[in-house]
């Protein structure tokens, strides 16, 4: 994914909620505009992240997977 | 003609298997086989499961004697999580989903302690999600209801508590983590056709050893297809009861309101048709079926502990199962965490307590006795409907959400 990170969120080998709660935390803290990458092994994230995302506003720019960790891409609104 | 061939079964994989079934589905097709499971013997469960192995563990270890037990592939709970577990590990493999995911040690505490709280509360309150509240929702029992009120208290305490961990106590779910045997590019193939030789294998090995067995066969069989759908749709009663306060998102909570409407109805027939029975006798012990002397407070602190232990942990006794299958270690250890409390529980824990407890917290309510069969299935679509307009409601005004 071509795109400026300017934060990264290691959830690898978190279950389900814990990613989705980190997200929330860490996205809170960012500036918006700024760009999270999320790092993730939970396959429930790849469709709880992009809920997310569309139920908060905030937008999800790309998806991308490697050896069974799953990138995810986040804009802050 | 060769490419064409390949598209089609390359078009059969996708449909099933590259996507996530919306979990509605799922409850759809779990509930049928709940029905299904109730027909051939009894309804589905999930605690059963945990302290037919851990008995079997202490017993091979010498600790534990108990008289006539049955192994784990004889006992009927034993063998359906066994299965389950199984089905879940080939779903996962076929949707090249499968990995050994070892979380930060925090989080392995966390699913070993979510464990044992869900062997206390399962034991406490007779029954789990699944056997307790799925399938006693559907046998129209008054102490369902009140377990379910536990498993909702108890979710939103837990969830308070991790929304607090995370501020308090970061460490435990950060650190090393380490990902095996995921499925990368071309080569993670092997993950489909290692799924497709584990079903196999399973059915001809169970149909084998079974063939003079039809219940056992049955339990098998339907084990593994429940396995099967439980890891494709990710159906999580623990996510139905915490969502509306964690992101208010509805789709879980609708996806085990399907599968209680289907249940309800499917189990409701049986029961008032006395289906497969010959006396009146016979019939009314078919209608008591898992209607436990859990009314009301018996039901409720036996939910509520259950309701914190699955939310730590991330899965309820079923949720535990599939989950492990997909290769999440944390799970692995909410497994651990059931099956060594569960057999203790029950034997010296429980037994005392709840003789502490007086006649009136530990009834047995069959709700047809009082209203009658329709009065009773009306009450559960009055109360899924209520649950549906509040779970709806929060998701659009985020009331009740904390993210």
């Amino acid at each position: 994914m071509d795109v400026k990170v300017d934060q990264q969120l290691d959830c690898k080998g978190l279950s389900c909620p814990m990613p989705i709660l980190k997200l929330a935390k860490e996205i809170k803290g960012m500036d918006s505009g700024q760009v999270l990458e999320l790092l993730g092994t939970d396959p429930g994230s790849k469709s709880d992240v992009p809920k997310w995302c569309d139920k908060t506003g905030n937008e999800l720019l790309g998806t991308d997977e490697e050896g069974g960790v799953y990138k995810f891409y986040i804009r802050k609104n | 003609m060769a490419e064409k061939e390949k598209s089609v079964w390359l078009e059969l994989w996708s449909l099933f298997f590259s996507k996530t079934w919306p979990m509605w589905i799922g409850g759809i097709l779990l509930a049928g086989l709940n029905v299904c499971l109730f027909l051939v013997k009894s309804p589905w469960g999930g605690s059963g499961t945990y302290i037919s192995w851990g008995e079997n563990l202490y017993q091979t270890l010498g600790i534990m004697h108990i008289p006539a037990l049955k192994n784990i592939i004889t006992h009927p709970y034993g063998l359906l999580g066994l299965l389950t577990l199984l089905g879940a590990f080939s779903g996962a493999l076929l949707g090249k989903e499968f990995a050994l995911r070892i979380p930060p040690f925090g989080e392995i505490g966390k699913g070993f302690i979510g464990g044992i709280l869900m062997a206390l509360g399962s034991t406490m309150g007779i029954g789990c999600t699944i056997g307790g509240f799925l399938s006693g929702w559907a046998s129209l029992s008054g102490g369902a209801i009140v377990l379910a009120l536990g498993l909702l208290i108890g979710s939103y305490f837990a969830l308070r508590y991790l929304l607090w961990e995370m501020e308090a106590l970061p460490k435990l779910s950060s650190g090393k983590s380490v990902t095996w045997l995921a499925a990368k590019g071309k080569v993670g193939i092997w993950q489909p056709i290692l799924g497709v030789i584990v079903i196999l294998f399973l059915l001809i090995f169970f149909g084998q050893h079974y063939k003079d067995n039809n219940v056992l066969a049955m339990f098998a069989l339907i084990g593994l297809v429940m396995g099967l759908i439980l890891q494709r749709s990710r159906f999580c009663i623990v996510r139905a009861f915490r969502e509306p306060f964690m992101t208010g998102e509805s789709e879980a909570p609708i996806g085990i309101m399907a599968a209680l409407i289907v249940g309800l109805f499917g189990f409701a027939i049986i029961k008032y048709m006395g289906i497969g029975t010959a006396t009146p006798g016979a019939a009314r012990n078919l209608a008591l079926t898992w209607i436990y002397p859990h009314f009301w407070l018996r039901a409720l602190i036996g939910g509520l502990i259950f309701g914190v232990g699955m939310t730590i942990a991330g899965g309820c006794a079923v949720g535990a199962l599939w989950r492990t299958g997909e290769g999440q270690v944390k799970l692995w250890f909410a497994v651990l965490g059931f099956m060594l409390m569960a057999p203790v529980s029950k034997k010296f824990i429980v037994p005392g307590f709840a003789a502490l407890l007086p006649d009136w917290a530990k009834q047995k309510i069959f709700l047809p006795d009082y209203v009658g069969y329709w009065g009773a299935v009306l009450i559960f679509i009055i109360l899924i409907l209520l649950w549906y307009g509040f779970v709806k409601w929060n998701e659009r005004t985020g009331k009740f959400s904390a993210i």
